[in-house]
């Protein structure tokens, strides 16, 4: 790269030091990621002696003990449970919603969407009691429910999944929808197709790359939840994998070198969903963008 | 982009697969949902009465849930189905927990936190059970276990004491000598300070570790019954007697490890590990930051020092856990019969063989087996004439979180303020227990 540049034009100072600046952001960014990862190879003892600023004491225990202390095998199941149906009902609502508010005019068609942007800010925390409440008094037989209501149910935390993170996706995909020209769905409607028809194989084929981005984020999102499922769940059993690294946090004691370790395992899932689905996240934030 | 042209043509064949998998994700969706849903269900052998007594425990950490397991085998009465949520979860989660529908038996702890769910009718009374198994407990173990209305409503475990440990070896190497009173304390406090040692390790990042200080102090000068009526919201925090509490902190702070709030109880202990800093207020459960063999063997503690004579020190802050039953248990009978159980000395040992960081609370536990450290808490209590269970157990847990935590930090940030600090305390308090 130095030849390059000694041959080609000269280096400008404002060059070297956005160079460094960027490779200081990017080492400030990476840093704690890689000081977890590489404690979390190390034997407590070890670091509890020696300190965190030493070099020694190299184990991989750390995930084992993990792996079966943190009950990762159950809980990464329980989460997929909870993250698939929420994911696709979710996309599933939201872009019909977004088709309705896209496509067809009629009273009060921005109002709804500034209603379902609006339900954005409400703080979810305020609404936990009445949901408690409202699932509690959902009655079911027992052979259903071990609580004898919705409560401590997946059902629960999945329809409190879905109804918080529609009106974003609706916001993001009805201004996703406004972007596609009109003509398709006229085109379409010429050609005998009804609403039905032109939503689901004319409009949502062409979301394709804003549906991907929004998977991208509500995987994410969801997967990252505690807060519903500790709230709605009282078994242990029940409970997704964020539950797991609160596993690892002792009563008084955390053994902080296994708590990276299972941290680095709750990480892996989120980089491969973004890893595999990165093209079309940055594809569909651009669409986004730009009207017209 | 495409055109809509192109699209037509070379889409549909596309779109006609896509469609077909993404019907079948969502009828798999459906499934899962409705998976979910009967999942519970096979959890207790279908239910209704009858089936195996649930257990709800949030002994999550490794060796405690273990020594739970073992202690559940021992039960004759029928088969125990365990529910573990980790502890801190559990602990933020118990107000849902037990109005959603808890397990019938369930780990809770001794003291204010017990009253006050027993008072709103939320924990099943269970006097009769106590008729049974009362002779085993001492009288300070069944005072802790008895709610507001003389009723008993807790089984206690086990329970581990506060006091200020040490490592004998940095002791007996330096020559310091364990300090009875408050001058001892600030004499010694003062040669470490000349050895350059940080005398007094202290850690309050979580907020709860300088409760214990704060406790301490408070049992020392002003004594166990001005601590029980504080701590149930009947007296002023803005009294002459917690200014004395908070003036005597004051005193102390210079000898506390600086920067305090800033470290995590876990570093200040590592600080005595690594022979940093002389002694550490803490509760037993210190010892698991220590190296177990010749490190942990190392640990010593002293009682918190006498500061008024005429009170003494024969308060100690001992936190207790045990047993609860849920109001309405699904398996009433089999819910006494473990409970039952679970006082009998045969049960607190089963528990401690497992797990030895803690003290038995029945009269009759077995003690053969307990190391040197087991034994000096046990003599410690034992010779104590009341047992505190810590500021967050003994008082109401959203005046202990919301209100404690912030005021103790505040006063280690500036120690000079405590009229300001005291009455801020004061006017909260009187806001959470309704004046």
């Amino acid at each position: 790269m130095t030849t390059v540049h000694t041959r080609g034009r000269p280096v400008r100072p404002a060059r070297v030091v956005l160079r460094v600046f960027l490779t200081v952001m990017a080492l400030g960014w990476l840093f704690p990621i890689a000081w977890a990862v590489y404690n979390s190879l190390r034997d407590f003892d070890y670091t509890s002696v020696n300190g965190y600023f030493s070099f020694g004491g190299f184990t991989f225990d750390n995930y084992l003990e993990a792996w079966t202390r943190g009950n990762f095998g159950q809980t990464f199941y329980n989460t997929a449970v909870i993250v698939i149906p929420s994911v696709l009902i979710t996309l599933l609502l939201a872009s019909s919603v977004g088709f309705v508010l896209a496509r067809f005019s009629f009273p009060f068609n921005l109002t709804l969407l500034a209603l379902f942007t609006a339900a954005n800010l409400l703080p979810q925390q305020a609404l936990l009691v009445p949901l408690f409440r409202l699932f509690l008094n959902v009655e079911l037989p027992y052979e259903v429910s071990d609580s004898g209501s919705l409560y401590d149910t997946y059902v629960a935390v999945i329809a409190v999944n879905i109804a918080f993170q529609t009106g974003f996706c609706t916001f993001v995909l009805s201004n996703y929808m406004k972007t596609l020209p009109k003509e398709l769905t006229e085109a379409a409607l010429v050609d005998g197709a009804g609403v039905l028809r032109q939503y689901w194989q004319v409009v949502l084929p062409l979301c394709r790359p804003a549906l991907a981005a929004l998977a991208t984020l509500q995987i994410t999102w969801v997967y990252n939840d505690f807060f519903w499922a500790v709230a709605f769940m009282r078994t242990g059993d029940k409970l997704p994998v964020t539950s797991s690294l609160q596993n690892l946090r002792g009563q008084f004691f955390t053994d902080y070198n296994l708590l990276s370790a299972g941290s680095v395992i709750v990480a892996i899932p989120t980089l491969v969903i973004f890893f595999l689905l990165q093209r079309h996240l940055r594809a569909g934030l651009t669409l986004g963008a730009t009207k017209g | 982009m495409r055109s809509p042209r192109s699209f037509g043509v070379g889409g549909v064949p596309a779109l006609s697969i896509q469609r077909r998998t993404l019907l079948k994700g969502m009828l798999g969706a459906g499934a899962l949902a409705g998976l979910a849903g009967c999942g519970g269900g096979d959890g207790d052998g279908g239910g209704g009465g009858g089936g195996a007594v649930t257990f709800g425990s949030n002994w999550s950490d490794e060796v405690p849930k273990n020594a739970i397991a073992a202690m559940m085998k021992g039960f004759s009465g029928g088969e125990v189905s365990i529910n573990t949520v980790d502890h801190n979860s559990f602990q933020e989660n118990i107000n849902n927990y037990l109005q959603g529908g808890p397990d019938d038996v369930f780990g809770w702890f001794a003291g204010y936190r017990m009253r006050f769910f027993a008072e709103q009718g939320l924990v099943g009374d269970i006097s009769d059970v106590w008729s049974d198994i009362g002779s085993g407990f001492s009288e300070a173990m069944k005072q802790q276990s008895t709610g507001s209305d003389g009723k008993q409503y807790f089984v206690p475990l086990y329970y581990y004491p506060w006091a200020v440990f040490y490592r004998k070896s940095l002791w007996q190497e330096r020559g310091y000598e364990p300090p009875a009173t408050m001058d001892d304390l600030v004499a010694l406090s003062k040669r470490m300070q000349g050895d350059g040692l940080a005398p007094i390790a202290f850690g309050d990042s979580d907020g709860w570790p300088a409760m214990g200080t704060f406790d301490y102090l408070n049992l020392r000068i002003n004594g166990y019954d001005f601590h029980v009526e504080l701590m149930a919201g009947e007296k002023p925090w803005n009294s002459p007697e917690v200014k004395a509490v908070f003036d005597a902190w004051r005193e102390l702070l210079p000898y506390h490890q600086p920067d305090s709030l800033g470290r995590t109880w876990q570093e200040a202990a590592q600080s005595l590990l690594r022979k940093e800093s002389g002694m550490y207020t803490i509760g037993m459960f210190m010892g698991q930051q220590f190296p177990e063999g010749a490190e942990r063997d190392d640990l010593d503690f002293f009682p918190f020092p006498e500061i008024d004579p005429a009170i003494g020190t024969d308060a100690i802050e001992a936190p207790i856990d045990g047993f609860m039953m849920s109001a309405r248990p699904r398996n009433e009978d089999d819910a006494r019969e473990l409970l039952r159980y679970l006082g009998t000395a045969a049960a607190g040992d089963a528990y401690l063989e497992v797990d030895p960081n803690n003290i038995g609370a029945h009269d009759d536990a077995d003690t053969g087996g307990y190391n040197a450290l087991q034994k000096k808490s046990q003599e410690l209590v034992g010779a104590a004439k009341s047992i505190s269970q810590f500021l967050d157990r003994d008082t109401r847990p959203d005046f202990a979180s919301t209100v404690m935590i912030p005021s103790i930090q505040e006063f280690i940030r500036n120690p000079n303020d405590v009229d300001g600090l005291t009455k801020s305390i004061e006017d909260q308090k009187a806001s959470i227990f309704g004046g």
